[in-house]
């Protein structure tokens, strides 16, 4: 019985020493993890904003719509940067896409994932998003392989269900801009 | 003293002779500098593990120290994690679910086990080390192939090197999965061949 007791103390022992340490690391990683990440949105929304000025952020709709930013040229808004959650295969997709007031796609970036190195990483890449840049308005967004040219379905086999995760997002986010239609 | 560190890089490579790790090694090998990035992961786990569980090893009682190998290995890696995330993000986001998996990679828990636990903390750091870079270049040479054969591009830090005339039609299936397999199965086989020679 005493031989337990010492048993479960020397491994709380273990474990209350790994928290401490594991605190303290958190404590000077994580200001640093919230500055990178906040630097990354920056870098994205100014790569991803062809024209006009960004607008005040506005939360969005608590379902596939984290929050949305309007762009507006000349005191009309032009398009939205949104950012979209969606579904992959390691885990959640986070992305930021750009609209036209039409639910048109003019361009679109990756910005956190968990999908597989290799395969759905690639989704990562800003050619990826190459094949979804202008639709949505007249054309629909293409959420299966077989609206895709035999080049681009070829990019994306091994990686179906990143491609879904991918195209849903965006068919939403263009659902969503269309119902904005303009307005702030 | 110094056999226990050359003794990981050929002769007893944990992937391609005592074959440990193999998971991360199939998930990983995809790009060399993934390989590089989870190589080093791992070495920085292994020789921290090593050194903390040989210190320890008169502390743990020996009916729980599985429970708690496993608590020190993934204290490290959980540091490894975060501060990957805020100084390397890009790697991090490479290396993605993988980096949490260093916790049951067989390696580290195997070389506690067989080694950390019996010897004294200078050993135990060039085991570690030992083991880490065998680990690491093993890795790298199979991503090596993979990329080179599956892709054709070699991606290091920093720089992308394409292959001319394969990059135009690469071996698709060497990046995926089955290749890993059979990239690994050919270098084991040659490790194997080689062993028996002498």
């Amino acid at each position: 019985m005493k031989n337990v007791i010492i048993i479960a103390v020397k491994l709380a022992v273990i474990c209350l020493v790994a928290a401490f340490v594991l605190a303290l690391v958190n404590g000077i990683t994580a200001p640093q993890i919230a500055a990178s990440k906040a630097q990354a949105e920056l870098d994205a929304l100014s790569v991803i904003n062809k024209a006009g000025t960004i607008g005040e952020k506005v939360e969005g709709d608590g379902a596939g719509v984290n929050y949305y930013f309007p762009v507006s040229d000349g005191g009309k808004v032009t398009n939205y940067i949104m950012s979209l959650k969606s579904v992959g295969y390691g885990g959640d997709l986070i992305l930021l896409a750009n609209f036209k007031t039409n639910g048109e796609v003019i361009d679109a970036k990756l910005m956190e994932d968990a999908e597989t190195p290799g395969l759905g990483k690639k989704a990562e890449s800003p050619e990826y998003m190459v094949k979804f840049q202008g639709t949505g308005g007249d054309k629909p967004v293409p959420v299966k392989k077989t609206m895709l040219d035999a080049k681009d379905a070829d990019a994306v086999s091994g990686a179906t269900i990143t491609f879904t995760g991918v195209s849903k997002a965006l068919e939403y986010g263009s659902e969503f801009a269309k119902k904005l239609g303009g307005q702030k | 003293m110094i056999k226990e560190f050359t003794k990981g890089l050929f002769k007893e490579n944990p992937i391609f002779v005592i074959a440990l790790g193999l998971c991360p090694t199939l998930a990983t090998s995809t790009m060399v500098i993934n390989a590089l990035g989870m190589g080093a992961g791992v070495i920085f786990v292994l020789v921290c593990s090593n050194i903390f569980i040989s210190l320890l090893k008169n502390f743990i009682p020996d009916n729980v120290r599985i429970p708690a190998y496993i608590v020190v290995i993934a204290s490290f890696v959980t540091i490894v994690q975060m501060v990957m995330e805020a100084y390397a993000p890009s790697l991090y986001a490479a290396l993605g679910v993988f980096v949490p998996l260093i916790v049951v990679n067989c390696i580290i828990l195997g070389r506690a086990e067989a080694f950390a636990n019996k010897n004294k903390v200078l050993p135990s750091i060039l085991d570690g080390l030992g083991m880490g870079v065998g680990f690491t270049l093993a890795l790298t040479l199979i991503a090596l192939i993979r990329e080179v054969l599956g892709s054709g591009t070699i991606t290091l830090p920093g720089c992308v090197i394409t292959v001319p005339v394969i990059s135009i039609a690469p071996m698709r299936v060497i990046a995926f999965p089955a290749g890993a397999l059979l990239v690994l199965g050919l270098l084991k086989a040659f490790f194997q061949y080689r062993e028996g020679r002498k």
